[in-house]
């Protein structure tokens, strides 16, 4: 019990320092939707004639995209699928990176484990808060997304937005954890946040490609852009869900791991 | 009564380089203890082991009767700790640290926290990133002190603190002590360790090179023995008595180094007419500096 209550102490402190970037965050994605939605009536039939017209290639690029272009295809294809899963995971790539490295390189670290805080507690603090934090942002944009439906005329189930934006919770968190761990193996902060950027963006690459080159196309499995497929359009991909929730838990545990043997320098 | 510190044999090593080396120390519940040396000496390394923010690389430690790694959180929970280096979070103020800090002890109030800071003269409602180096330090040692902890580890506690708080700052330590309370007192202030300490250790290149009570340290050193005669004295019959070194003459005045009783010196010096005697007692810099020397200033 006094474990449990410390590390929402650790959540509770770090979640009433972060609020207002959150807020931002959310906003700003939500905001995006929201714009989306509303561009949705008039980009749809510009955008029907441009895959129409499109090469193969190009469509291939799209996801495949035939025939009109739904509500559910444009927002994955302008929302769920390019700007939130490159742009979300650095809200907690930096917390991941922060928790360990980031805290022993400004030199807080040695007054916090002064308390008695064990250091699993620590982890599973950073985990529970990017947790939350990241339902927090994926909350407030799937509201402001929804609100714009309406006002825009466009036909969306609330239940496929949410889904496309649930699929995205554990995907943020794989890296995030990913940071973590790394955070807790290498002690340098910023070799946690870059790292765990380059694999995000080199997954975000290779799925583009791959959809264009036949030749790196078996390899694409491997990139979580691949694995997210189409939640908005009723294809939700439990197993990548799962996977990446095992991932993220393996990731936990090894910067438990890491943590608890390592030394804590300033 | 269990040592608060007990230390065997602790050695760590950064890959060949060594932080601290087979280091055996006790430190006995309820005293002020001294631990000064150099900078790169190994105090620090040495209190990171304690608290666990290191592993050692061989011996062990025992902490308030608990082991140092494996049973650190209980080790932490009684002790207060202020490190040589810290940072804080800029965006909170010293109430709101606090306060986080009472919460992961599992307190729901800030202890001795609001009488501290005013003893100190330290405002805890303004941001911490707006605070000087000083009242930064102050914010350190009142988390270090607010929950009454057994033991205070505290490494180089009053840098930056102006001569007014630093002797509140000890009569803080002196107070705790008087309670039963144990403090660990890393410092290259040797004035103060002086002033507090109840026994001190010395730590050079890594190793232990002295563990005394503050009083016989002091009482070791090497004192200057100034003779003033009503004529000159042949100075060679001072140089051969035991414990005698650094024998000067100028005129009707010799004066000497003694790191032995003043008996000889005074037995000899009262065969002859003597107008006036000075013995001045170094202090814990000039022991402290001693160690550093070829010779050590209580080897002959």
């Amino acid at each position: 019990m006094d474990g449990l209550r410390q590390v929402w102490t650790v959540v509770a402190h770090e979640l009433r320092g972060r609020w207002r970037s959150l807020l931002v965050w959310g906003v700003a994605l939500g905001g995006l939707g929201a714009l989306y939605v509303a561009l949705y009536p008039t980009m749809s039939g510009f955008l029907n004639d441009y895959v129409k017209n499109a090469p193969e290639s190009m469509r291939q690029y799209l996801g495949g995209l035939q025939g009109p272009i739904s509500i559910e295809q444009w927002l994955e294809m302008e929302l769920t699928t390019s700007i939130i899963p490159i742009a979300l995971p650095f809200l907690v790539i930096l917390t991941g990176s922060r928790t360990v490295a980031g805290r022993e390189e400004r030199k807080t670290l040695d007054l916090l484990l002064s308390n008695p805080l064990p250091r699993r507690h620590l982890v599973w603090g950073a985990a529970l808060t990017m947790a939350l934090s990241l339902a927090a942002v994926l909350g407030l944009t799937w509201v402001l997304t929804y609100i714009a439906v309406p006002a825009a005329g466009a036909h969306l189930s609330a239940a496929h937005l949410a889904e496309g934006l649930v699929a995205l919770w554990p995907f943020c968190l794989f890296f995030g954890t990913l940071a973590l761990l790394l955070s807790a193996l290498i002690r340098r902060g910023v070799f946690a946040t870059v790292i765990s950027a380059v694999i995000l963006v080199l997954m975000y690459i290779l799925n583009g490609l791959s959809q264009v080159s036949r030749s790196i196309e078996p390899v694409r499995v491997v990139s979580l852009f691949y694995q997210l497929r189409h939640p908005l359009s009723g294809d939700f991909p439990w197993t990548a869900v799962l996977v990446m929730l095992a991932c993220a838990a393996v990731f936990l545990g090894g910067a438990m791991a890491a943590f608890a043997r390592r030394d804590v320098y300033t | 009564m269990t040592p608060a510190i007990l230390t065997e044999r602790l050695t760590k090593r950064y890959g060949y380089r060594p932080g601290i080396e087979g280091l055996d120390l006790e430190v006995l519940a309820g005293e002020i203890f001294g631990f000064i040396g150099p900078n790169g000496a190994g105090k620090t390394t040495t209190i990171r082991l304690l608290l666990d923010l290191l592993h050692p690389s061989t011996g062990r430690a025992r902490v308030l009767g608990f082991d140092a790694h494996r049973e650190s959180v209980a080790v932490r929970r009684s002790t207060g700790y202020l490190p040589g280096e810290f940072g804080l979070d800029v965006r909170m103020t010293g109430r709101q640290f606090i306060r986080y800090f009472a919460r992961l002890r599992g307190l729901d109030h800030l202890g001795e926290a609001a009488r501290l800071a005013e003893r100190l003269d330290l405002d805890l409602d303004v941001p911490m990133g707006r605070l000087s180096r000083g009242n930064r330090q102050k914010v350190g040692l009142v988390q270090a002190l607010f929950h009454r902890p057994a033991l205070l580890i505290l490494d180089e506690p009053t840098t930056g603190l102006d001569p007014l708080v630093q002797d509140t700052f000890l009569q803080i330590l002196r107070e705790a002590r008087s309670e039963g309370r144990t403090v660990f007192l890393s410092s290259h202030i040797l004035s103060e360790v002086e002033r507090v300490c109840d026994r001190v250790a010395i730590v050079r290149a890594a190793r232990l090179a002295a563990l005394e009570t503050t009083e016989s340290l002091l009482e070791k050193r090497r004192k200057r023995v100034t003779l003033v005669f009503s004529q000159p004295v042949d100075a060679a019959v001072f140089a051969g008595l035991p414990g005698v070194s650094d024998v000067a003459s100028a005129g009707v005045t010799i004066s000497l180094r003694l790191h032995d009783g003043v008996d000889a010196v005074i037995k000899t010096a009262a065969r002859y007419t003597l107008v006036d005697l000075q013995v001045e007692h170094p202090s814990l810099d000039e022991v402290f500096m001693g160690y550093y020397e070829e010779r050590q200033p209580w080897t002959a």
